[in-house]
C-alpha cells in the first residue's frame, strides 16, 4: 500500500511545478488529440446532420456500417494507418510515419464514427422537430441549417467531447503510428506505458493525474456549457 | 387565398404506402376538413401540402403552378405563403414573444408591437408575452402556434388537429378563429378525427381511409350519403343494417334476417348495408296508413335525453333502431321504456351501400 501512496506522493511532487519534459508531453497530447478531434468533427457533424435529416437509399446500411465502425478495435485502425503512411504505403511519400501527423490521422479515424454515431443518436430527437419548425415558418436552406445546428449544439458538443476523451486516452494505436519518440511523438498515454514499464512508477502516476485532471476539466466545462 | 389541387399524390415510408393516388381540390373561403380515423394519412397529406415532405409520387398545383417544376427559391417563397399548425406544438425554447417573432425574423420583416399585441389578444394569450413558451399549458402552446402563424398572414392555413387535447373553452376559441380565417377568404385545410368539429366547421369534407381518398364533397353529401361503410361507421351513423338484396313481390328489399326493408336500388342481389338517419324515421303509437313503404312495430328499449332532443332505441323483432324525437312529442305520446310503438320510413330514406 505504501508503494502506491509513495508513488502518488512522488507523482504529485513531479507536477509541482511540472518539468519541461512533462509540459511538452501534455502539450503534444492536447495538440494531437485536439487536432484529430477537430478534423473528425468537421466531417462527422455534417455527416450526422445528413443522416438525421435526409432520406435516401442505403441510409440504413450506412448507419449499420457506422455502428460497426465504432466497434473496430483501435489497434486495427493503427494497422491501417501504418500501412497507409509507411514508406511503401500510398501516403508514404508524405513521410508521416512516426510523426504527430500520423497520430492525428489515426486518432481522427478512430473518433469519426464515434462522434457521428453519438451526434446522430442525440439529433434524432431534436433535428426533425427543429427542421419542421423552421421550414413551416419559411426558413430557406441556410436558415434551416442554422436552426437545426443551433438546436443540436449540445448534442454536437457532447459527441465531440466523447470523441476527444476517447482519442486522448488511446495508447496502442498511437504507439504504433507515432513511435513514442521522446520530444517528438511522446504523449501522455504512451509515456505512462513506457515509464511504468521502465519502473518509473511515480512518473506514470504524475502523468495519470494529468490525464484525470484533463478528463475532469472537460466534463466540468461541458456541464457549464449546458447550463446545468 | 390559394388554389390547390393534388394530382395522384402519394408517399411511402418504411416500405408501405401511407398515402396513395390522392386526387383532390381544396376550395378557398371555406374550411376544408380532412376527416378520417387515426392512420388514415391526414397528417401526411397536410405535410405534403405544406412542403414539409416531398411527394413520393404525384404532384401538387398551387395557383396553377406545378410543385415539381419549382426551384428551391420558389419553394421557399411558396412555403412562406403557408401557415402550419402542428398537432404536437413545436415551439422554440424561448419566450412567447421570440416564438411569435421567429417567422418574421426568417423573412427579415419587422413586427410592430401593435400587431404582436393583437395576435396575443386574438388567441387569449394577452399578458403572456415575456413568459417562457415551454412553461405554457398545452392549450396555450397550441394557441401560441396559431398566433405565430396568424401574425404572418399566410394565404394557406394547414391545421393538424389543432384542438386535440384542449379544454372545451380553448376548443371554442380556436374553432371561432378558424371559421373567421375562412370567412376572410383564406384557404383553410383542417385535419381532424373529430366528427363534431367537422360538422361545425366544414364547408367541404375530404374523407381519407388507409391512405386513400374515399369521398370528397359537402358535409351533407359525405355524412348523410356516405359512399362507403367506413364513412358511415366513422360518422357514427345510428342505424346501419346489413343484409342481402332480393326481389320480393315486385319490390326490392334488403333482407336483414328478421326484417325486410324496402329500398330503392338498381341492384337486386348481393350484400348491402342500409343507413337510415334517425330524423327520417317517424314514431307513432299505432301503425300509420301512409305512402311510406316501411312500417314496423316495436318496443321502446331505452330513452336517453340528449338535451335538445330525446333518443329512443326501439327493438323491432330483434333489430334495434335509434330515432330522435322532440321532448314535447315524447311527453305527449307518453313514451316510456317497454312501451309499444310503430316506426315508419320511406324506401327513399334508406341509403344503401354495397359491401363486399
Amino acid at each position: 500500500m505504501s508503494y502506491l501512496l509513495d508513488g502518488l506522493r512522488e507523482g504529485a511532487a513531479l507536477l509541482l511545478p511540472p518539468g519541461r519534459e512533462i509540459l511538452q508531453i501534455i502539450g503534444l497530447s492536447l495538440a494531437v488529440s485536439g487536432a484529430a478531434t477537430a478534423l473528425a468533427a468537421l466531417a462527422a457533424i455534417p455527416a450526422a446532420l445528413v443522416l438525421a435529416l435526409k432520406e435516401f437509399r442505403g441510409k440504413r446500411l450506412l448507419v449499420g456500417l457506422l455502428n460497426t465502425a465504432m466497434a473496430v478495435p483501435a489497434v486495427l485502425i493503427g494497422l491501417l494507418v501504418y500501412g497507409l503512411v509507411s514508406r511503401r504505403g500510398p501516403l508514404g511519400a508524405l513521410g508521416l510515419l512516426f510523426t504527430p501527423g500520423a497520430m492525428v490521422l489515426a486518432q481522427a479515424l478512430l473518433a469519426f464514427p464515434l462522434i457521428t454515431a453519438l451526434a446522430l443518436a442525440a439529433l434524432k430527437g431534436v433535428a426533425r422537430d427543429a427542421r419542421d419548425l423552421a421550414l413551416s415558418l419559411g426558413a430557406d436552406r441556410r436558415q434551416l441549417a442554422v436552426a437545426v445546428i443551433r438546436q443540436g449544439r449540445f448534442a454536437f458538443l457532447t459527441a465531440i467531447i466523447a470523441g476527444f476523451s476517447r482519442v486522448i486516452g488511446e495508447t496502442g494505436m498511437t504507439l504504433m503510428v507515432g513511435g513514442n519518440i521522446k520530444g517528438q511523438t511522446r504523449v501522455l498515454t504512451t509515456a505512462i506505458s513506457l515509464e511504468t514499464m521502465k519502473g518509473n512508477f511515480e512518473i506514470g502516476i504524475a502523468l495519470g493525474i494529468v490525464l484525470l485532471l484533463a478528463a475532469l476539466a472537460i466534463n466540468v466545462a461541458l456541464q457549464l456549457a449546458q447550463g446545468k | 387565398m390559394m388554389e390547390i389541387r393534388a394530382a395522384g399524390l402519394g408517399r411511402r415510408a418504411g416500405g408501405r404506402a401511407i398515402l396513395a393516388g390522392v386526387d383532390l381540390e381544396f376550395s378557398p373561403g371555406v374550411v376544408n376538413v380532412i376527416l378520417g380515423p387515426n392512420g388514415a394519412g391526414k397528417s401526411t397529406l397536410l405535410r405534403l401540402l405544406g412542403l414539409l415532405d416531398r411527394p413520393g409520387s404525384g404532384d401538387i398545383v398551387y395557383d396553377g403552378r406545378w410543385l415539381s417544376a419549382m426551384n428551391g427559391a420558389e419553394r421557399v417563397a411558396l412555403r412562406r405563403r403557408c401557415g402550419f399548425v402542428f398537432q404536437a406544438p413545436l415551439l422554440l425554447a424561448a419566450s412567447v414573444e421570440a416564438n411569435l417573432r421567429f417567422g418574421a425574423r426568417l423573412r427579415s420583416l419587422a413586427v410592430d408591437d401593435e400587431a404582436l399585441r393583437r395576435a396575443l389578444a386574438a388567441t387569449g394569450l394577452a399578458g403572456k408575452k415575456k413568459q417562457e413558451a415551454r412553461l405554457l399549458s398545452g392549450g396555450e402552446k397550441q394557441r401560441l402556434q396559431l398566433a405565430r402563424v396568424m401574425l404572418l398572414d399566410p394565404d394557406l392555413y394547414l391545421l393538424d388537429e389543432p384542438t386535440a387535447n384542449l379544454d372545451p373553452l380553448s376548443v371554442k376559441n380556436i374553432e371561432a378563429a378558424i371559421a373567421r380565417l375562412a370567412r376572410e377568404g383564406k384557404t383553410v385545410i383542417l385535419a381532424t378525427h373529430n366528427l363534431m368539429q367537422a360538422r361545425l366547421l366544414a364547408g367541404r369534407i375530404v374523407f381519407l381511409q388507409a391512405g386513400r381518398l374515399v369521398q370528397a364533397g359537402s358535409p351533407s353529401e359525405v355524412l348523410s350519403r356516405p359512399l362507403s361503410l367506413d364513412i358511415a361507421e366513422f360518422s357514427a351513423a345510428e342505424n346501419i343494417l346489413s343484409g342481402t338484396l332480393a326481389r320480393r313481390d315486385g319490390r326490392t328489399v334488403l333482407d336483414c334476417g328478421p326484417l325486410n326493408i324496402e329500398v330503392v336500388s338498381e341492384r337486386e342481389a348481393g350484400r348491402a348495408a342500409a343507413v337510415i338517419r334517425p330524423e327520417d324515421i317517424l314514431v307513432s303509437l299505432q301503425p300509420l296508413d301512409s305512402s311510406a313503404r316501411n312500417s314496423f312495430r316495436g318496443t321502446v328499449s331505452a330513452i336517453s335525453d340528449l338535451g335538445a332532443v330525446m333518443a329512443l332505441v326501439v327493438d323491432c323483432s330483434g333489430v334495434a333502431f335509434t330515432v330522435f324525437l322532440t321532448r314535447i312529442s315524447c311527453a305527449q305520446m307518453g313514451l316510456a321504456a317497454g312501451g309499444s310503438v310503430a316506426l315508419t320510413f320511406k324506401a327513399t330514406a334508406v341509403h344503401l351501400l354495397a359491401i363486399d
